[in-house]
């Protein structure tokens, strides 16, 4: 086979060897962020479900028929069942209401418990709840009910053995309002305790895991038989926080993935060009030879396919081995250990060979079957071919196309597009701008450097092109990672309420404040709160309106206060001042979902007297705030006629937890509700998904100087002869280094100042259309781009052009005949 | 004496960024096999350029051009590949070695393009007979200019050593073969290729500067601006026009 032959061949001539590592660098790369990727977004959904401690849960507040559960039985799910219901524990005098969560064999489904056998023991992971007659309970339960591990504890009829203290468990987050400490049982014992009768507050959940296929078919099943008492959660709905931040965070490596494969066809494609224009003369001698335009195609397709396999085989096999180094590399830093990855990434890292391949590596090869033997024999470029703009269209098409697919998402592919328009079409008038300037006053090693961008003009709008689409996906991924992260930590900063007090009476309020106050603990203000039911608007019962909402259905949290709290802003209207003392403030979206507008008048049901308020503001609020928030807040003083309670949320750091029994004992009818394990959770998941995003980070930047350096050897031969020629001539070593830096910095500056231009618009559409985050502005971008464009372009240029500069000249011009 | 190669009122024109360019102006000539024409000329006269096209790198504005008996002005750029391949060689100033390869390769090139077996065992000999049997594996960086160049002639004889008879013993064109030479390895290649030529019968067309060279030649061409000015022919080269056409 002659083409495989010529590989060989031209496999030492270190030509191919150029195109080969070009590729291999494209697919590896992109086969390590995919598998990369896959792994982490399979190891984030476990830890996620870990939230619902299964894979979907169904809800209930009875006992769903035996039916159902049989059915999920015979299509081979896994299932389990929790009974949470809150209780009043006893034990000798001591007495004190708790959480009472039972859980069947098997829960957790996903995710892990943390218990300790002993007060003073380490933490340990568990697949199993307490075992039928034990109990575990939460670690300040027993000095407060002065009990030991052990102990027996009373709950409602039965009598429990205290077996462990209860550290961790998965779903703690999807019962949010879960009120007082956790004792977890076994759910063989609640026959035993004669505590639920018809009419409890009971809250069942029935958890499921399975094969996708399995758990879908089941849903599909289920559904039309749910009344109104069930409901059928996932992770979406049962930690919406958690859903949103694995949702972007996924976006985030779709989108590393698609910038590692537009970084990657930009080095197959300089290297591809660099190959075609350097075998042009291979294939005129050829043609001279003998060797007809489909002869030489058929060698050089040939040549390419054998490339193609092997490069795409060698980049499967190295990206498949740095991921899995990655990983275990990052091993200490995963709670869950990333599942092995699916065949899919693989797939990925053909389908980037192929593209890269077919768009940027075929077309100089047509071109170069194209070849005119003559005119590339006698060096005669006068009539350049202008067809070979053409070649320039499939390699960006391919590019688009696998980066549509991969990510998934028009969004993204529609804001690389844009900003790569930008590039492209500002590498042009940039590069105008760059050889028609009058810095060559400037001096000897500045008129070296311009007449070189000169000669090299159009080739240079190529390369300013390229190293901009480097240090593009560079910035974008910089940047759209500190947005994530600071979004998240914005969310869910450190010291956010992880504590409320509800149900504070009047008499109780000083006191409370008081022991607030001394503990010194970071507080919202006291909100006083009646509870009331919205019955109608502008005169006509809410329940003859067309817009219906959860919010009417149940009893709402009316709220007074003359400041305006933290996080809410007025949209419409205006809050309470001297001329405005009557009214109430509505939250934006449920005026929104109940068609509520200014000045509409609500009538509420409070305690079974009525009051009515007019609209006189809309606004809005962060209902991740940790803080107390209120769909409807009056003015002060329009609900003095109720009674009311108020409520409170703090931040507790970990080591004051027991201020908590405190509280407890001395205003015992004060609820405390506990949110700190469940922000610990939120937490630590957030974390590993910035972990995981910072590494894919280090991966594309690595991806982005390789690029560079691709960009700089494909204009390094002209370049090394140019400096010969000069050293020959007598120029000096300090006026080359001197040129070539101003050379390859100019360049860097050119590109680094589009690739802002470009990554600003990318991040525009991105952060809008994708991360669904406020667009903001980066000005430190503009003077970062240009700055490390000069940086990393200039000093990758001069070092790979310094052997030019090192070597005697004769040795250089005859290397490079 | 058959006639190897012949070209009818040729005119070559070619459009550049100031309008049209007339390279060639009515050119006509004939040359029996086994005959050696040199085409001299001073640079930019058209000399390479009507190299070119009577070895069939490109096709003519107008005219003629019949090579072994075929009018290649009619052929496809493959039908003309493939004359070639049977019976055309080259020697070109600047060696156009393929640097990847080393001289066995680089010599082995046509006979591969063929698919011949034995052409390992071809580039041998005829690198035997340049005088370079000692140097098959190296890579012409590694060659002075005066041993690249006769790796190129070694090529070239082998790229028609191989061709079918019925194409006569095929034709060798030369552009300048000592050009990038000194005068002592200049000398040496000429001699080399003189007696090639000789021993199998080819044909050879030569472009040079050198009147002392084309003096070696059968016939001799003067042109200047695209147009042949004096022509040195013997009658013997205009013997039978009938085999010409057929």
């Amino acid at each position: 086979m002659l083409p495989l032959r010529l590989l060989g061949r031209d496999w030492r001539g270190g030509e191919l060897a150029l195109i080969a590592t070009a590729l291999i660098l494209a697919v590896s790369c992109v086969t390590a962020i995919a598998h990369f990727s896959d792994r982490l977004t399979r190891a984030m959904h476990i830890q996620s479900q870990s939230f619902l401690a299964a894979e979907r849960v169904l809800k209930s507040s009875k006992e769903v028929p035996q039916e159902w559960l049989d059915k999920a039985d015979d299509l081979g799910l896994e299932r389990a069942k929790t009974v949470t219901f809150a209780s009043m524990l006893s034990a000798g005098d001591e007495f004190q209401f708790a959480s009472v969560k039972a859980v069947s064999d098997g829960y957790p489904l996903v995710g892990h418990l943390e218990m300790r056998a002993q007060v003073e023991a380490q933490s340990k992971v568990v697949q199993q709840g307490p075992r039928p007659g034990n109990v575990w309970l939460e670690a300040r339960l027993l000095p407060l009910m002065q009990l030991e591990i052990g102990d027996q504890l009373q709950l409602g009829d039965g009598s429990f053995t205290i077996d462990g203290i209860i550290d961790h468990e998965p779903d703690r987050g999807a019962n949010l309002f879960s009120m007082g400490a956790r004792v977890m049982m076994h759910t063989s014992d609640l026959a035993a305790t004669n505590i639920l009768q018809p009419g409890s507050r009971v809250n069942y959940r029935y958890l499921l895991a399975g094969d996708d296929a399995a758990l879908e078919s089941y849903l599909t099943w289920l559904r039309p038989k749910l009344t109104l008492h069930e409901h059928i959660t996932d992770l979406k709905e049962g930690q919406p926080r958690v859903a949103k931040t694995l949702e972007r965070a996924e976006s985030f490596l779709y989108l590393a993935a698609s910038l590692a494969v537009l970084l990657a066809s930009v080095a197959v494609g300089l290297a591809a060009r660099r190959y075609g224009l350097r075998h042009a003369n291979y294939v005129a001698v050829m043609k001279s030879l003998g060797a007809g335009k489909n002869k030489i195609l058929g060698i050089y397709l040939g040549q390419m396919s054998a490339l193609a396999i092997i490069a795409t085989v060698a980049g499967l096999a190295i990206g498949s081995f740095v991921q899995s180094q990655a990983v275990n590399l990052l091993a200490g830093f995963f709670p869950v250990t990333p599942p092995p990855s699916s065949w899919q990434p693989l797939l990925v890292g053909i389908a980037t060979g192929l593209a890269c391949v077919i768009g940027f590596a075929l077309p100089p090869l047509f071109r170069l079957a194209q070849t005119d033997p003559m005119q590339t024999l006698r060096q005669d470029w006068s009539n350049p071919d202008k067809r070979e703009w053409f070649g320039l269209i499939p390699g960006p098409l391919s590019m688009l196309l696998l980066i549509w697919w991969l990510s998934g998402s028009l969004a993204t592919t529609a804001a690389l597009l844009a900003g790569l328009g930008l590039l492209v079409a500002g590498s042009a008038v940039v590069n105008r701008l760059l050889v028609r300037g009058r810095l060559a006053a400037l001096g000897g090693s500045w008129r070296i450097a311009l007449g070189s961008l000169q000669r090299r003009a159009g080739f240079n709008t190529l390369l300013i092109a390229a190293f901009g689409t480097g240090l593009l996906a560079m910035l974008a991924m910089f940047y759209a990672r500190t947005a994530l992260i600071d979004e998240w930590k914005m969310q869910l900063p450190e010291n956010a309420p992880n504590h409320f007090l509800v149900n504070i009476a009047p008499y109780e309020l000083d006191g409370v404040k008081q022991k607030v106050e001394d503990k010194n603990l970071e507080g919202t203000e006291f909100y006083p709160m009646v509870r009331g039911r919205l019955i109608a608007v502008n005169g006509t019962p809410v329940t003859e309106r067309e817009n219906t909402d959860g919010a009417i259905r149940r009893e709402l949290n009316l709220s007074w206060t003359d400041t305006l709290p933290a996080d809410n802003k007025i949209v419409a209207g205006e809050w309470w001042n001297e001329n405005l003392t009557e009214g109430v403030s509505v939250e934006v979206e449920v005026a929104a979902r109940l068609g509520l507008e200014m000045g509409d008048v609500l009538r509420f049901s409070i305690g079974g007297l009525e009051t009515e308020s007019t609209i006189t503001s809309l606004r809005t609020l962060d209902w991740n705030s940790m803080r107390p928030n209120f769909f409807m807040l009056f003015a002060p003083g329009s609900l003095d006629n109720f009674p009311a309670t108020y409520i409170q949320s703090f931040y507790l750091p970990p080591e004051d937890k027991l201020f908590v029994n405190e509280l407890v004992k001395n205003f015992p009818s004060v609820s405390i509700i506990e949110l700190d394990k469940i922000l610990e959770n939120i937490r630590e998941t957030i974390g590993q998904v910035a972990i995981a995003i910072e590494s894919v980070l280090a991966l594309m930047l690595i991806a982005g100087v390789l690029v560079l350096i691709a960009g700089v050897r494909a204009s390094i031969a002209e370049r090394l002869q140019e400096a010969a020629v000069i050293r020959t001539l007598g120029g000096r070593r300090q006026l080359l280094i001197r040129s070539l830096m101003i050379e390859f910095g100019l360049l860097g500056i050119a590109a680094g100042l589009l690739a802002a231009f470009g990554t600003e618009a990318t991040l525009a559409v991105l952060s809008q259309r994708v991360f669904e985050l406020p667009f903001n502005f980066h000005p430190g971008l503009w003077i970062l781009g240009p700055l490390v464009g000069a940086l990393l372009v200039g000093t990758a240029g001069t070092l790979a052009c310094r052997s030019a500069v090192s070597q005697p000249p004769l040795k250089v011009l005859r290397e490079l005949a | 004496m058959s006639v190897m190669l012949k070209a009818e009122n040729l005119h070559h024109r070619v459009s550049t960024s100031e309008g049209p360019l007339t390279l060639l102006n009515d050119i006509s000539l004939q040359l029996p096999a086994g005959q050696s024409l040199a085409i001299t000329g001073a640079s930019g006269s058209g000399k390479s350029t009507l190299l070119g096209l009577l070895a069939g790198l490109d096709r003519p504005t107008e005219g003629k051009i019949w090579l072994a008996g075929e009018d290649i002005t009619a052929m496809d750029e493959e039908q003309r590949a493939a004359l070639r391949a049977r019976c055309v060689g080259f020697v070109f100033q600047t060696f156009q070695l393929l640097p990847g390869l080393t001289a066995r390769e680089n010599v082995m090139l046509p006979s591969e393009l063929r698919g011949e077996r034995n052409a390992g065992k071809r580039a041998e000999e005829f690198l035997e007979r340049v005088g370079l049997g000692h140097r098959l594996h190296h890579y012409p960086r590694q060659l002075s200019g005066g041993e690249q160049q006769r790796v190129a002639i070694a090529r070239a004889f082998c790229s028609i050593a191989g061709n079918d008879k019925d194409t006569g013993n095929g034709i060798l064109f030369a552009d300048e073969p000592t050009g990038s030479l000194d005068a002592h390895n200049g000398e040496k290649v000429i001699d080399l290729l003189f007696n090639l030529n000789a021993e199998t019968g080819t044909t050879l067309v030569l472009v040079t500067h050198e009147q002392r060279l084309a003096e070696r030649c059968g016939a001799h061409l003067r042109m200047a601006a695209g147009e042949i000015t004096t022509a040195d022919i013997p009658d013997s080269y205009f013997g039978d026009q009938a085999e010409v056409s057929a």
